[in-house]
């Protein structure tokens, strides 16, 4: 009795087996899978959440318009905090989930560590927020990048120097003495490297130009020096506690340079904005764009911004989930486009793709070169003006006009 | 000459916020033997709790420094009974782990209850820049420098002068025979390591004025507070606060005519240097300790 119990129970089990199979590939046939890699726990987990949420309402807004094909878009998250846990996640998402292309990742070198492993499985991999040069800059066939990278953020803040600040003073820009300090991680080595170059390719008056440690409690000599040396114009690549120091510390020292031209990271925080208070009004500060800027140069803006408070029940903490969405949004169409998630048939639809500057809701165009890399993606000039980050260069996108005293 | 002056001025007060926070990590080594890799985190945890005091209760961070003293008083002493006593005659690598566990731990929650955003207590007594002549600094600064004095001061005389200060002593000498004179071990262990973290928590409410609390503050400071602890002779109260005000000396004039991106290695350096000449440093007991 009880060995025939046992046969029942296995036929039954059999059978329940091979019917969930079957549905499971039937279901199958219907979803298209997509990695998003991001850091989501550790110290980079805040802004790796927020530009994963510009990939969830891009996803969200492709599914409920159909999909790719029909077919509905799977998000299966990874989270990588580091280099090491990117590649095991890159791995995982590869041959496991065996999704049909990676969106990521925020931090340059978790990018850098995740496409080796991509690139060598043949999956595409769409970078949507890391800004180092090198992600698109080591030859891989499938590695492409929607946003802006370092060269952009330093060229932009000479180019805002020498197009806004200086002409604001009414003074020739060779004339201003310039100051280029960062902090001395793979971000500001990079964004003050070529600020450098920039600044010497023009023939500027760079008169101090020093790294320091983003971990530093005290920046007490670097601000003496920056002072010593006369600088009217400071540029600076910092994070957040960074940058609060800096101020706090040149307030102390009753340092107030003619204008400080911030790059991103802690500049754009309206928490960093609040730690330091007043001698933050009149800061500039060249980032991504962000969802202050004019609707005008920037094509459905606004129904982004009021999807994301639908979805959060907040406004966007910073400019990552916008760029994330955006970026998402054009490869998700790259996909629909290609009707294939053969590599090759990919990398020529991207590289085919072509869409003007202001037709994005970043105010971006999308035109991307052998090297995967988007040439209309930009960064904007910001000022914080009355406890708000506004826009104020380029025109285009420009919300209010940039002030500058004396 | 003024230039120098103001260096000299930053360096100094500079090492009195190393000062602080140094005393209580050297007070728990002397007496405990134990390094306590946690020590940042209390320190992290004092800043919250001070930001805490701040925004909901309106108070000053120099207010909060007591409570926030006697708060971290009693979380070091549970962490001593509950975490340290069961493995006092463990390894000195199990103990190691169980400190650098306990670190990791306080990190994460803080990183869970509290996000990756900075946390500014917003104060006005303690930030205002005053000026002397050419030189110029900040208040709290000074207040730090001051109170590390007396605080340092204070606890010497504690060590020299009571009962409990000799206990202290005794032990750091050795345990066993302390124990035979009648000393209780377990208790004094307790008490020490819950002042070692009570000072930290003063140092909490007395930096907060000038730094914003987040998850990995404690790792800003407590490197260099390691680095300062044995320069200054593992356990010595006189090594940890001259120590301190040399590191912050090293950090503000290495940080001007080396570079700032330098100034580490240059401290690190003269910090090899010295324990290569006294390998229990400054002013270490020498060899015969336990």
């Amino acid at each position: 009795m009880i060995k025939r119990l046992k046969h029942f129970a296995s036929v039954v089990g059999c059978a329940a087996a091979v019917a969930l199979a079957l549905s499971a590939t039937a279901l199958h046939a219907q979803e298209i899978k997509i990695g998003a890699l991001f850091p989501l726990s550790g110290g980079l987990a805040l802004l790796g959440d927020e530009s994963l949420r510009g990939v969830q309402l891009a996803v969200e807004e492709r599914n409920a318009a159909g999909g790719i094909n029909g077919q509905k878009i799977v998000i299966v998250k990874a989270d990588a905090v580091d280099a090491n846990q990117a590649v095991g996640e890159a791995r995982r998402l590869t041959s496991g989930d065996s999704v049909a292309a990676i969106f990521g990742s925020y931090a340059s070198g978790i990018a850098v560590a995740a496409t080796q492993v991509t690139e060598l499985a043949g999956v595409p991999y769409f970078e949507l927020g890391a800004v180092a040069d090198t992600v698109t800059g080591r030859g891989l066939k499938y590695v492409f990048r929607s946003n802006s990278t370092a060269k952009n953020f330093a060229d932009r803040s000479i180019e805002s120097l020498t197009q806004v600040v200086a002409p604001a003073l009414k003074v020739d820009p060779k004339a201003l003495k310039i100051a280029i300090i960062y902090e001395d991680g793979p971000y500001g080595t990079l964004v003050g490297g070529f600020q450098k170059d920039e600044a010497k390719r023009l023939g500027l008056n760079v008169v101090e130009s020093q790294s320091y440690s983003a971990k530093t409690v005290d920046l007490s000599s670097l601000i003496l020096r920056v002072k010593s040396a006369g600088a009217d114009i400071v540029l600076h690549t910092a994070y957040q506690n960074d940058a609060v120091l800096f101020f706090r510390q040149a307030t102390a020292a009753s340092y107030k340079p003619r204008a400080i031209i911030g790059a991103g990271g802690g500049y754009s925080l309206n928490d960093t904005a609040q730690a330091v208070g007043a001698p933050m009004e009149g800061v500039f500060d060249v980032d991504f764009p962000q969802i202050t800027m004019n609707e005008a140069g920037a094509q459905g803006l606004k129904e982004f911004t009021a999807a994301y408070q639908k979805n959060f029940n907040m406004l966007p903490r910073s400019g990552h989930s916008l760029v994330n969405y955006v970026g998402a949004k054009a490869f998700l169409e790259i996909l629909a486009r290609a009707k294939s998630t053969d590599k090759d048939k990919i990398r020529e639809t991207v590289l085919a793709y072509r869409q003007p500057p202001g037709s994005s809701a970043a105010g971006w165009g999308f035109q991307f070169g052998e090297n995967g890399q988007n040439q209309l993606a930009t960064t904007n000039l910001m000022q914080w003006q009355h406890g708000k980050l506004v826009t104020v260069y380029p025109a285009a996108v420009a919300t209010a006009k940039p002030i500058l005293s004396n | 000459m003024s230039l120098l002056l103001q260096l000299l001025v930053n360096g100094l007060l500079l090492g009195g916020a190393y000062a602080i926070i140094s005393i209580g990590l050297t007070l728990i080594f002397g007496v405990v033997r134990i390094v306590n890799f946690a020590h940042g985190e209390f320190l992290m945890i004092g800043m919250y709790v001070v930001w805490l005091f701040a925004q909901h209760m309106g108070l000053h961070p120099y207010a909060a420094a007591p409570l926030v003293a006697l708060l971290l008083f009693c979380l070091g002493a549970l962490m001593q009974r509950a975490i340290i006593q069961p493995l006092l005659s463990a390894d000195g690598h199990i103990q190691i782990f169980a400190t650098v566990g306990v670190s990791t731990a306080l990190l994460n929650l803080a990183l869970m209850l509290f996000g990756a955003d900075i946390r500014k207590v917003d104060a006005v007594f303690g930030t205002e820049p005053l000026s002397l002549g050419s030189l110029t600094y900040v208040s709290g600064q000074l207040i730090t420098f001051v109170a590390a004095l007396l605080i340092a001061t204070a606890l010497h005389l504690f060590l020299k002068h009571t009962y409990t200060g000799r206990a202290f002593r005794a032990l750091s000498q050795n345990r066993v025979a302390a124990a035979l004179m009648g000393v209780n071990v377990n208790a004094m262990y307790v008490l020490a390591f819950g002042m070692g973290t009570g000072l930290v928590g003063l140092a909490a409410g007395l930096i907060s004025v000038q730094y914003p609390a987040f998850p990995t503050v404690g790792s800003y400071f407590v490197l260099t507070a390691f680095v300062i602890v044995v320069l200054g002779g593992m356990g010595s109260l006189p090594g940890a606060v001259i120590g301190s005000l040399f590191i912050g000396l090293i950090d503000s004039f290495a940080g001007y005519f080396v570079g700032p991106d330098l100034k580490e290695v240059v401290y690190f350096l003269v910090f090899l240097g010295i324990l290569s000449i006294r390998p229990t440093g400054l002013f270490g007991l020498g060899r015969g300790s336990e």
